[in-house]
């Protein structure tokens, strides 16, 4: 008997394929997740009130006078769709909107030495620090205002694009996690199921075998005009929905049985972590593994499956 | 017996849950079928660069990374998508260098440059064109784009800088070529259509410059902006009887005006040229590919069609 069995093979194939559903799941649900929150816009009004924030201006003493000025100037407002916070601003309309409201009704122009001077002309405040000092770096190191307020937008972003990815990276384990425990998807458990129960095995490993057929789960991209870049539709193809026997697999093989008291041991918590470091590494690894593993197990197929009828003996 | 089996399921679970730690996660990049169909068979692609970040100074000339680039991170016009742009022998180029450190952050630039496609950077997401291109935060995004080498920058011609990669003190000669095309022989690819979009699938790849010998296979052709010639690939030096090093022979980018695109607008079939080359997906295979099959088919039999673009004849 080898090493790896049929067993062995068709416990890891039933694995397998439990990961690769349970992945598709968790792809969908970090998708509707990142629509319902708008991430990446939060991020940046963060990012941007960490920037203007604290900063009064002439007619109003309000701490968050001048981001709320910021946030009415034309520049920006035509940036928000249906009001919404745009997701992304550049580092030169940032630095265009704050010069423009630093010097508006001045009769200075907006110039290395000219902008600590706008900048000294409004009320005590976070902006007005770090303008004049940028205003000073800046007649010292021979760039222009422009410059310096990108160099200062820029330096901020970078924390927020840091920000950004730590929190998505964060959700993806978090979405993983509460699926795992939500389902209770305990991989030892899952396991031992397969193992002891040749009827179940031997299903789940049919339905691995259609799946395997299907396409791989990726996305699919259409444009309103092949020869117009712009305006992606971006939808996840056929092979990320679950069919109804692919459903009831899971009903089946996961899931509270039981008081959950009962069923909470140290190797249930070691069968969760196991599938949350699985889940991460997403529906495409866990299919195309799949697909290498069934033709190794159709390579290796017991002498009594690849049984075929007899030629005809010939003439 | 019994201990036999459970060894077994350990090792199973073991081996499951390891993989993914020997994989690399896959990313899609998707293009309109009109852009690949409009530059499969171009070298170069002109169009406007919005320049975010840059380096302060060329890469130094040595060994690993030290190539000598100028890199370029932006947003441009026409491909749209994460990309840099990369000037080659940037010690070289001071006058270009000179009016890069000029610009400011967001200014828009005429470029012309080689189109190169490759999952160098690829990231961790994927890479669909026409979608909001977010500003990088350094000289070094995550993208799959880029144009390398650069031809044109702003008003400065930059074929001048298609040369071996070298100062005074030392030479950058890029992988051996039985090391490079092994690898690029072997790289996954799966290659998907949508009505509208070609996406092509592929995961991190290595072994970014190679020194080899080319032996013509045929004649070049003029494709307007370059030329393109098929060709067997060789190490460098390697006798007259050597089996090629490619499963068949690659095609292989010549840039117009370049030394290398002056030499060979003069060779003929079996004509034999050293030289630093860089690799690309090769678009026209892929047309080739899609155009084979209707629907939503996948091809990844095949791996991912590369061909070189030629930067610098060698000695």
């Amino acid at each position: 008997m080898g090493l790896f069995n049929s067993t062995v093979l068709d416990v890891a194939i039933g694995l397998i394929f439990i990961y690769l559903l349970l992945a598709i799941i968790c792809t969908a649900a970090n998708e509707w997740l990142a629509a319902l929150t708008q991430t990446r816009a939060k991020f940046l009004k963060k990012g941007l009130k960490q920037l203007l924030d604290n900063q009064p201006t002439k007619g109003n003493s309000s701490p968050d006078a001048f981001i709320q000025q910021f946030y009415e100037h034309p520049m920006v407002t035509g940036m928000m769709k249906d009001k919404k916070h745009p997701a992304y601003i550049s580092s030169r309309t940032f630095a265009a909107v704050v010069t423009d409201l630093l010097t508006v009704g001045s009769e200075v122009e907006a110039d290395v030495v000219d902008m600590g001077e706008a900048a000294e002309a409004i009320p005590d405040g976070d902006v007005k620090k770090v303008v004049m000092a940028l205003a000073q770096h800046a007649k010292r190191d021979g760039t222009s205002s422009q410059q310096a307020l990108e160099g200062w937008f820029n330096d901020t972003m970078d924390r927020v694009t840091g920000w950004y990815k730590r929190r998505t990276q964060l959700w993806t384990f978090v979405v993983a996690l509460i699926i795992t425990v939500t389902a209770n998807a305990d991989t030892v458990s899952i396991a031992r199921r397969l193992w002891r129960d040749p009827v179940l095995r031997s299903a789940v490993v049919e339905e691995a075998k259609v799946r395997a057929q299907k396409p791989r789960p990726t996305v699919s991209v259409e444009y309103k005009d092949e020869d117009d870049p712009t305006n992606p539709t971006v939808t996840r193809n056929e092979g990320n929905q679950l069919s109804v026997k692919e459903e009831e697999i899971l009903g089946e093989l996961l899931g509270w049985r039981g008081p959950i008291k009962d069923s909470l041991k140290l190797e249930t918590f070691l069968g969760w972590l196991l599938t949350v470091l699985a889940l991460s590494m997403g529906a495409p690894f866990w299919f195309d593994l799949l697909n290498k593993i069934m033709n190794v197990r159709s390579a290796g197929k017991s002498p009594d499956e690849t049984k075929k009828p007899e030629k005809p003996a010939r003439a | 017996m019994h201990s036999l089996k459970r060894f077994q399921v350990f090792l199973l679970l073991v081996s499951l849950i390891t993989s993914p730690l020997l994989a690399r996660a896959e990313i899609t990049v998707a293009l309109t079928k009109g852009f690949v169909k409009k530059y499969k068979d171009k070298a170069t692609i002109p169009t406007t660069f919005s320049v975010d970040k840059h380096h302060n100074a060329p890469n130094p000339i040595g060994g690993g990374s030290d190539d000598g680039d100028i890199h370029i991170a932006g947003r441009d016009s026409v491909v749209l998508l994460p990309m840099v742009a990369e000037i080659i022998n940037g010690k070289r180029e001071n006058d270009t260098f000179n009016f890069l450190m000029q610009t400011t952050a967001g200014q828009t630039v005429p470029m012309t440059g080689v189109w190169r496609l490759w999952f160098e950077h690829p990231g961790s997401e994927d890479q669909i064109q026409g979608e909001t291109v977010p500003a990088p935060t350094g000289t070094n995004p995550d993208h799959i784009f880029e144009f390398h080498p650069v031809a044109k920058f702003g008003s400065f011609d930059c074929l001048d800088s298609f040369l071996p990669i070298a100062d005074q003190a030392n030479e950058f000669r890029g992988y051996p070529a039985d090391k490079a095309f092994g690898a690029y022989e072997q790289r996954p690819g799966t290659i998907t259509q949508s009505n509208t979009a070609i996406m092509i699938l592929s995961n991190k790849a290595g072994y970014n410059y190679a020194d080899f010998e080319m032996r013509l296979t045929g004649k070049p052709k003029d494709v307007g902006d370059g030329y393109i010639v098929l060709a067997d690939v060789f190490n460098a030096g390697a006798p007259a009887n050597a089996d090629p090093l490619t499963q068949e022979p690659r095609r292989m980018i010549f840039v117009k005006g370049s030394k290398p695109g002056d030499k060979i607008a003069t060779m003929k079939k079996g004509d034999k040229l050293h030289v630093l080359g860089i690799p690309r997906v090769n678009l026209n295979e892929v047309w080739a590919i899609v155009s084979g099959f209707q629907g939503h088919d996948e091809y990844s039999e095949g791996g991912l069609p590369y061909e070189m673009i030629i930067v610098a004849l060698l000695t």
